[in-house]
């Protein structure tokens, strides 16, 4: 090996591989929840077991699950402009994310509601809860323990999968790698330095979601 | 630019899928080679095999494929000391991909197996080895078969990453065609719609095969 | 533009031509292959040429709008065209030679051809081996916008989104001339900045004329133009060493097309624009 490894550019730009890391964790929790809220949407219109509705959203399912994120960012961000709908980068990137996470996130959900059986609902009720306390206690908190695991695993695979949007210039952690990689070449340090960040981001998320999770839940929940 | 002549873009995106689908051959292959490696370090006695290989596989699992994927690129050249064809860099961080995510699921496999089975080959006089091949793997090979076919459709998906590489696969053809043509709401929908014939099959055979398995299990 | 010395130049060595070709004594500096005395036997190589009644022009093999593959399997491009010309002013046969930007000078140095008409710009250390012409084709890096955007230079360019290819000569040019308040997008590859461009993701584009010459052509109803020049390198036509006299008539045929405004119309015919004024050579 007849290589000059010279890590320096890597210190001298630290501040843009923060700023990067910080714009893919905002855009990360930014999908992460509005695909909840889609999941939530989702879920609830298939509890209402209307075949043509839960069929549509089962196609939707299929399709997100069985093509690549790439090909569903191009469609959105090149696709969508020639239909006149015309979508900025940084929300093409967000739009892309959101709908993917959306459909797993819709399978979450329900795995989570379906978790609650009725008999514990009634026997909610038999002991005089409120609805409102029912609705937290019986089945909210119980439901979000089922699919806290999953939940969290998605948010780590969005932050890892947001990487690729960097191939339509969201300026997150990997295009800073991709830039200042074609202005020094120090290609193989930066991102040899780049994959490191998500590694550290990756184990640290852990960490805080485990803390977060037996502060609310007393407990770790397993997966 | 040349008028959008539907067939000819399909037999174009057709003739790429085949690499796709190559590339996909080849990553699961070594994958599976290089996994069952990994996994037998994984459940060994050993602490340096086990470490090695959960250190290698929890790396793997913790950083986005874009980033392996340009880091062997890059890496090939500097180690070597000649560039590499695109498809050689593909193939190699495919296959580095593909056998960290089996290994983490033929190790749920083994491990599901009681541990009264081990026993049982111990009690035999088999080595580890013997243990490993005789007993444990053909019962761990059916529980494994719906993930791991499960996870070929993800190996199929993350093909379409070496596009940004420069390896001409069904996305990297997409692009292209468009460049040509100016379709993009249609080419990339075409594209989409292969890619989903060629992995819905797989995932309804996978979930399939879990569902069976479930009732066996019953 | 020329100034007048170079056109005293080039009429002084159009006569040295005439009376060389009429006396046949003239001394040709440089080579030993050429350096005619005796009346009457060709042995420099223009002469050789017209004699000989073919002359070989290395073309390119693959670069968009100089030189690719019809579909017929003949060659097309600006580099073509000019080479056709030059052998028809000539009087000659045109027998094209299609080369790769690798061999293309080894061809001319070994003899293989004898022109290299094939998109080259002038670097220093090519010069250390052939000669060049005088610029003959524009090749340039540029800002390029649809008409309604009035966008005259880099500081109006930043009032709107600007896409380009992330590590090109181009792209690092207009970074560091813009500053980093300026609202660039930067693609891995030319096909993606191109789809950007064209889907109206970004409303400017900077790029070489002849990636510009294809969405022009391909998107008449966009009506792009070029905003402003970012960098020029024009190409040249190589010639061997020594071979004085071929320069010399080259740069005379290059000279006379511009003045008849040909080499414009050839411009527009491929890249979509007239000449840009070659700088000085």
């Amino acid at each position: 090996m007849d290589y000059d490894f010279q890590f320096n550019v890597i210190w001298q730009n630290l501040d843009l591989f923060l700023w990067g890391a910080w714009l893919t964790i905002q855009i990360a929790m930014l999908a992460t929840a509005l695909g909840l809220v889609i999941g939530m949407v989702m879920a609830g219109l298939q509890s209402l077991r209307n075949p043509l509705i839960s069929g549509a959203i089962q196609f939707y399912i299929e399709v997100i699950r069985n093509t690549p994120f790439l090909v569903q960012l191009f469609f959105v961000y090149f696709g969508l402009p020639s239909l006149d709908i015309k979508v900025p980068a940084s929300q093409a990137a967000l739009l892309a994310l959101t709908i993917n996470i959306g459909a797993y996130a819709t399978e979450i959900v329900r795995a989570g509601v379906e978790s609650i059986s009725k008999g514990q609902i009634e026997a909610g009720r038999s002991l005089g809860l409120s609805g409102f306390q029912i609705f937290t206690f019986v089945i909210l908190k119980p439901a979000l323990m089922t699919v806290y695991p999953a939940l969290t695993s998605q948010f780590i695979l969005i932050m890892l999968n947001s990487a690729v949007i960097s191939t339509i210039s969201a300026q997150e952690l990997a295009f800073q790698a991709k830039f200042l990689q074609s202005r020094t070449f120090r290609s193989f340090e930066i991102y040899l330095f780049v994959t490191l960040v998500y590694l550290l981001l990756a184990y640290l998320f852990r960490a805080v979601f485990s803390l977060i999770a037996r502060l609310a839940f007393g407990k770790v929940p397993a997966n | 630019m040349r008028a959008f002549d539907f067939t000819e873009v399909l037999i174009a995106l057709v003739r790429a899928t085949g690499w796709t689908v190559v590339l996909s051959l080849v990553a699961f292959a070594g994958g599976g080679i290089l996994g069952l490696v990994l996994t037998m370090m994984r459940v060994s006695k050993n602490r340096l095999l086990q470490s090695v290989s959960r250190f290698y596989i929890a790396f793997v699992q913790g950083t986005p494929l874009l980033m392996q994927l340009f880091l062997i690129f890059f890496g090939i050249p500097i180690l070597l000391g000649f560039d590499v064809p695109a498809f050689v860099s593909a193939s190699v961080a495919l296959i580095a991909y593909a056998a960290a995510y089996l290994a983490d699921i033929w190790r749920g496999s083994v491990e599901a197996i009681p541990k009264a089975q081990w026993e049982a080959g111990t009690s035999l006089g088999l080595s580890w080895l013997q243990q490993f091949r005789h007993v444990i793997l053909p019962q761990a090979v059916k529980v494994s078969i719906p993930p791991t076919v499960g996870f070929a459709v993800q190996v199929i998906k993350n093909t379409s990453l070496t596009s940004i590489i420069g390896y001409v696969e069904l996305t990297r053809q997409g692009q292209i065609l468009n460049n040509v043509t100016f379709q993009p709401f249609v080419i990339f929908a075409m594209v989409g719609a292969i890619y989903f014939i060629v992995c819905y099959p797989l995932s309804l055979y996978s979930q399939r095969l879990e569902a069976r398995l479930t009732i066996e299990a019953r | 533009m020329k100034t007048s010395s170079r056109s005293m130049r080039i009429l002084t060595g159009l006569l040295t031509l005439v009376l060389a070709a009429g006396c046949g004594g003239a001394p040709t500096p440089g080579g030993a292959t050429e350096g005619g005395e005796a009346a009457g036997a060709p042995t420099n190589i223009l002469d050789q040429i017209v004699a000989s009644g073919t002359i070989k022009i290395a073309i390119p093999e693959d670069t968009p709008l100089f030189g690719t593959l019809a579909t017929d399997g003949s060659y097309e491009g600006y580099d073509v065209d000019i080479a056709n010309m030059l052998a028809a002013d000539m009087g000659v046969k045109a027998e094209l030679v299609a080369v790769s930007s690798q061999n293309r000078i080894p061809y001319l140095t070994s003899g293989k051809v004898d022109l290299v008409i094939s998109s080259m710009g002038i670097k220093p250390e090519r010069a250390l081996v052939i000669n060049f012409s005088n610029a003959y084709a524009p090749f340039f890096w540029a800002v390029y916008g649809s008409a309604d955007k009035p966008v005259t230079n880099v500081e109006e360019a930043k009032a709107y989104t600007i896409g380009a290819t992330l590590g090109t000569l181009e792209e690092i040019a207009f970074s560091d001339a813009a500053g980093p308040d300026a609202n660039i997008m930067r693609f891995d590859d030319q096909a993606t900045t191109v789809q950007a461009f064209v889907s109206g993701q970004v409303d400017l584009i900077v790029t070489g004329n002849s990636i510009a010459g294809q969405i022009i052509k391909d998107h008449p109803e966009m009506n792009v133009e070029s905003k402003f020049v970012l960098q020029q390198s024009p190409c040249h036509i190589g010639v061997r060493r020594g071979d004085e006299a071929l320069l010399t008539w080259v740069n005379a045929f290059i000279y006379s097309h511009m003045l008849n405004h040909d080499l414009d119309n050839l411009s527009l015919k491929w890249f979509g624009e007239p000449l840009p004024d070659f700088p000085n050579f």
